[in-house]
């Protein structure tokens, strides 16, 4: 066996952008690829773990879904922090939706810098005929920021895989480029490697046999 | 088998490509591998462990394929053994010919992508999908830590013996001794536990059975991490969680005051599904025992069974879905409905004292429930919640702007209530004056209530003279005729002669019937509550006032046998609760609950009633029992204690409150105290009588018979005093006195130390006059002095008068007071600072306009030679200096250290005031 593939990423990702936009439904289509159903064998839909093994690497995905609720926005911040990466759904036929994910971009940017990847999902694609979000208009702010754009739609399941796997491929290349630089480790993504040495101080005992 | 699928996601984990059946799969039959991966079957991997190490046959890997059905390719498969197996709620069931069918839990799925994105799934089984084969040793008993019995289970059976237990037992015996007092600061006690746990790690993995468990897989050493982490925790409980508490003790405060000033809040007031109400009750009966577990595990796991509760199913048993969007909300109830005095000190152990868990990073499962449980205090905490507001809301909830104010009083004429057949007229119009008093409209309450007054009056007057010349017909009139009080209003004209009569009886009549439209101030709604009571309940001093003069009854109670007072007190309304005292209400009146309106202030964490009732039992005659016991046998010191109010109950204490008092349950107030903050003040016992009793006996005689001599008394002796050394003494105390009010914020109470009539001032723009705390007299009104005896310059030992003080919180109102009482607004403490440095220091930029424009010398300099300007820059208070540079300050001055304003601007980099004064060096 090779030892890269003993080694797991763990991510924390979370779901932002206003109310009835499809947060929840992107969550349920990736994880459970499933649309409006009452089938489901999670029982709720706030938090909800991938895993992945890409090419070797064990990624494990915690997804975080948030209120969309205005007056829950403050508490934006106790949900972010510690993020990898975060993913700011809108709806394309709500102009309001796409205006507060220019916010959500800004406060994420002004909180966490560059620490954390985002990328930005219109959803309801299928209903292309209703889009009042103009296409230019979201690519180029998404250019702009830095981050990247899917068209998704949860109901018709369109682009929800390639949206997490490119979000997840962007995670990894910065926590490995993290790694080279040799940026002292945070606790905040752990590589947990069998054959290293623990980072954690207070997990050091584990490793002394 | 199956019991303990409801325990943490993802908690179980392996890595598959090491697993020896995948690894055989993908090497040894890679055609068979490559095939399953082109067509999507799926590829179930039986746990680590779970298989005898042998070889696999091909029987085997074709037995763990599964093929989705056409029909129902998400829960019917067959595998490649051509067996039919099922998938329901994470189990996959094999019908086995003869014998009971096969199941296996799904322990995770993993998804995986070839170097050519080619994706393929998974699935980590518990036990082979084969009845044949035999199943390998349990490594491990059990996946899942539970509770704390798992956790000494498995230290004790896995390490085979108790030495590891007896290990860890022993370290924090010796940790608890070396350390006699803990620290109460947070990090220094995380940081000196999360050395003892790495110590105690240490001791288990020294076990070689341990170790060599550990080794095989992840999830065993994740159970010993987890295990070690819990036994520890249980030892230590006792001991760490008092520091952790007193450390969080402000916090916790604060969130019950906000908690129970909105413990009447209702599930529909927090937008929660319909469908989820009705799990509501288990989930909080669940919740509010969080306290009684003493691991950071074990907690979790109870918020994790409490959301178990609500996202199962509904009333009738459908999937109920529960969302971010519910979560929230729901979990804000239950914490608000929970009773639990230390959420903030529970939340703090479950964020810092959870070491195990690290090693996942924080995304798992316990740090989203831990998180969920912090956004919903800092939701709490925010105010954001501004809902159910008041619990009486719904008996008025229309939205009252001054357009439908008029409409609507035009609606309430005598005509229109008198004509209409509605028989709920009644409860409308009352409805109608509760929303006016909600809405302070003071006059349009005075005018409908007394020309109902008016109306009730002439009726009385009719009907005495009915009755007279009644009597004179000899008594012409059968008895129904004149007894219709009962009578609905639809028939009102059926009863007059005819339908236009204004003869005398049908006038009554009339009249009759529109007392029961129109509410007066004696009127009740369904619930019992007067026009005071509503006005109590929202604060409306002045029209508290004005109903208390319309001789409103003041102790009326509703079905709560709740007195207006009880309303003032609870919701905080010191003005509202000072004009009742003043008014003679029972400062004792208990309510259904035997709860005093002292009761519910403390409750409430309502400081500002708690000392107007104690002040104003001072100096009245009328005793507070500041012991009375609630139906639960619970004084108020009880809920001073429990709530964490510290303040209060020191107050309390002070005044004669029993610690040592026991309820119903045979607990103490002592007994009630969850931190060592208020333990300390209820150890204090020994009231200060002497300092607290502002009035000697024979002031009390003095109060009785004459108030508006009181103060003169007073005046007169603190004259007399000033003479004498041992009362210099006496004035420092005083002083002492003021300056904490005033650091409070307590003007009036500041007033009132001084013998300075604070109800002048307040009054000075309007004719209403108010009572205040401290004012016993009626007189005040007329008394339009605004010179006080009290020296107001007197200072402390540090040269600190009432205007320093005043000026360094901020106190605008006192500031304007005690100048107009001839206060110096240029005098210098013992550092040579005036008021208006403080002013400066502490950015208070009304002060600094109010001292400038009474004469405060802008120029002024301390003994370091700072201007005022100098302290705003360098605090880099830009309020403050503008106004301050407004004021034309020479800003060429220099201090001690040779620095002008701007140079030391420049130092702190405060680039706003540089520029501002830059500004102003260009312009001048
Ligand atoms: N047509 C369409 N409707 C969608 C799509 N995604 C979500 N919805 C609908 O939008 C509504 C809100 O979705 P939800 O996932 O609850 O949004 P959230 O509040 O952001 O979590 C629901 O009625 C969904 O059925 C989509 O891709 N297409
Ligand atoms: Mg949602």
């Amino acid at each position: 066996m090779t030892n890269t593939s003993a080694t797991t990423y763990n991510f924390k990702v979370v779901l932002l952008g206003e109310g009835c936009v499809g947060k929840t439904s992107l969550l349920l289509r990736y994880i459970e690829d499933k649309f409006n159903d009452k089938h489901l064998t999670t029982l709720q839909a706030t938090f909800l773990n991938k895993k992945l093994n890409i090419n070797g690497k064990r990624i494990n995905l915690s997804i975080w879904d948030t209120a969309g609720q205005e007056k829950f926005h403050a508490l934006g911040p106790i949900y972010y922090r510690n993020s990898n990466g975060a993913i700011l759904v809108y709806d394309i036929t709500d102009e309001d939706s796409f205006g507060k994910v220019k916010n959500w971009v800004k406060e994420l940017k002004k909180m966490l810098g560059s620490e954390i990847v985002l990328v930005i999902a219109g959803n309801k694609i299928d209903l292309e005929h209703e889009r009042t979000v103009p296409l230019e208009e979201a690519e180029s702010y998404a250019k702009m920021v830095g981050a990247r754009h899917f068209y998704t739609s949860a109901k018709m399941n369109q682009g929800v895989e390639d949206l997490f796997l490119e979000l997840t491929r962007e995670m990894t290349e910065k926590l490995e480029q993290n790694a080279q630089n040799e940026v002292t480790r945070t606790s905040r993504v752990l590589v947990v490697d069998d054959e290293a040495p623990v980072q954690s101080s207070c997990c050091a005992g584990s490793k002394s046999n | 088998m199956i019991s303990f699928i409801l325990e943490m996601e993802g908690a179980y984990d392996e890595i598959i490509s090491e697993n020896p059946f995948f690894v055989e799969l993908k090497n040894e039959y890679a055609n068979l591998f490559q095939h399953c991966i082109a067509q999507s079957w799926i590829i179930c991997v039986p746990r680590i462990g779970s298989l005898s190490t042998r070889v696999f046959t091909v029987e085997d890997f074709c037995a763990h394929i599964l093929v989705p059905s056409d029909e129902l390719p998400e829960s019917h498969y067959s595998t490649l053994t051509e067996k039919q197996v099922t998938v329901a709620n994470k189990v996959i069931t094999l019908e086995v010919t003869k014998s009971l069918p096969l199941q296996s839990h799904i322990l995770f799925e993993e998804t995986f992508y070839t170097e050519d994105f080619i994706k393929y799934k998974v699935w980590c089984i518990e036990y082979p999908l084969e009845p044949t084969t035999n199943t390998g040793t349990h490594l491990i008993t059990k996946e899942y830590l539970t509770s704390i019995n798992d956790c000494i289970d498995l230290l004790w059976t896995q390490a085979a013996g108790r030495q590891v237990l007896d290990q860890i037992e022993q370290s924090v015996q010796l940790f608890l001794k070396n350390q006699p007092s803990l620290p109460i600061a947070i990090g220094p006690l995380r940081d000196s536990i999360s050395e003892l746990y790495t110590q105690c790690l240490q001791y288990a993995l020294q076990n070689r059975r341990l170790r060599e468990k550990s080794k095989v897989c992840k999830t065993v050493l994740e159970n010993i991490k987890m295990a070690v982490e819990c036994y520890m925790q249980q030892l230590l409980f006792e001991s760490i969680f008092k520091p952790i508490c007193t450390s969080c003790a402000y916090e916790d405060s604060h969130l019950n005051k906000k908690i129970r000033n909105m413990c009447d809040i209702q599930l529909k007031d927090l937008d929660i599904k319909k469908e989820l109400f009705h799990a509501v009750p288990k989930a909080k009966q669940i919740l509010s025992k969080i306290d009684t577990y003493s691991t950071v595990l074990e907690k979790v796991l109870c918020l994790k069974q409490a959301l178990n509760t609500i996202n199962k199913t509904d009333s009738s048993n459908n999937v109920v879905l529960l969302t971010a969007d519910d979560l929230l909300p729901v979990f804000v109830f239950l914490v608000i409905k929970s009773g639990l005095p230390n959420w903030y000190s529970q939340l703090t152990y479950m964020k810092e004292f959870r070491f195990s868990g690290v090693g996942k990073g924080d995304a798992d499962e316990s740090a989203f429930l831990i998180t969920t449980l912090e956004a919903v205090i800092e939701h709490i905490q925010s105010g954001a919640l501004s809902g159910p507001p008041d619990p009486e809301s719904y008996y008025y909830e229309s939205d009252l702007t001054e357009d439908n104010l008029n409409e609507r009083q035009r609606k309430n004429s005598f005509t229109e209530s008198i004509s209409t057949s509605d028989t709920n007229t009644r409860d409308e119009t009352l409805e109608y004056i509760f929303e006016l008093i909600k809405a302070n409209h003071t006059e349009q309450v005075q005018a409908i209530l007394l020309r109902n007054k008016r109306h009730l009056e002439t009726i009385k007057e009719h009907e005495s003279e009915i009755l007279k010349v009644s009597l004179d017909k000899k008594y012409q009139f059968h008895n129904e005729d004149y007894d219709d009080n009962s009578d609905s209003d639809s028939d009102i004209y059926e009863k007059l002669c005819h339908p236009l009569c204004n003869c005398k009886k049908c006038c009554s009549k009339i009249f009759k019937n529109l007392l029961k439209t129109s509410p007066t101030v004696t009127s009740r709604d369904s619930h019992g509550l007067t026009p005071l009571h509503v006005a109590c309940i929202h604060g409306k001093a002045a029209i508290v006032e004005l109903l208390i003069e319309m001789e409103a009854d003041i102790d009326a109670t509703d079905l709560n046998e709740c007195s207006p007072m009880h309303y003032a007190a609870s919701r905080g309304h010191q003005n509202a609760l000072l004009l009742l005292l003043h008014s003679g209400a029972n400062i004792n009146k208990t309510n259904v609950d035997k709860n005093t309106p002292l009761h519910l202030c403390v409750n409430n964490g309502h400081m500002n009633c708690v000392k107007a009732l104690i002040y104003f039992s001072e100096h009245s005659r009328k005793k507070l029992m500041i012991n009375a016991t609630n139906e639960n046998g619970n004084t108020p010191l009880h809920l001073a204690s429990k709530w964490g109010y510290e303040g209060i109950a020191r107050l309390l204490i002070e005044n004669g409150a029993e610690p040592s008092i026991q309820n119903h349950n045979n607990k103490s107030s002592f007994d009630f105290a969850h931190n060592l903050k208020i333990l300390q003040v209820l150890k204090s016992v020994t009231p200060n009588l002497y300092e607290y009793i502002h009035i000697t006996s024979s002031d009390v005689t003095v109060l009785n018979s004459k108030p508006e001599k009181l103060f003169n008394t007073k005046f007169q002796k603190l004259k007399f005093k000033e003479n004498n050394a041992s009362k210099t003494v006496k004035n420092l105390k005083t002083i002492e006195r003021i300056f904490k009010a005033i650091s409070y914020g307590d003007v009036k109470l500041a007033c009132f130390y001084m013998n300075i009539d604070y109800t002048n001032y307040k009054n000075n723009n309007s004719n209403t006059t108010l009572c205040h705390p401290l004012c016993a007299c009626r007189s005040c009104k007329k008394n339009n002095e605004s010179q006080t005896d009290f020296d107001v310059n007197f200072p402390d030992s540090n040269g600190f008068t009432a205007l320093h003080y005043a000026a360094k919180y901020g106190l605008d109102e006192l500031c304007n007071i005690l100048i107009l009482n001839n206060a110096n607004v240029n005098c210098q403490n013992k550092r040579g600072q005036t008021p208006l440095h403080l002013a400066a220091l502490n950015n208070k930029t009304v002060v600094i306009e109010i001292l400038t424009n009474n004469g405060a010398n802008i120029n002024t300099i301390d003994l370091s030679g700072n201007t005022p300007l100098h302290n705003a820059s360098e605090m880099g208070n830009i309020g403050a200096s503008k106004v301050l540079l407004n004021k034309n300050p020479d800003i060429t001055m220099l201090n001690g250290s040779e620095k002008s304003a701007l140079s030391i601007a420049k130092e702190k980099v405060h680039l706003t005031i540089i520029d501002l004064i830059e500004k102003y060096a260009n312009k001048s």
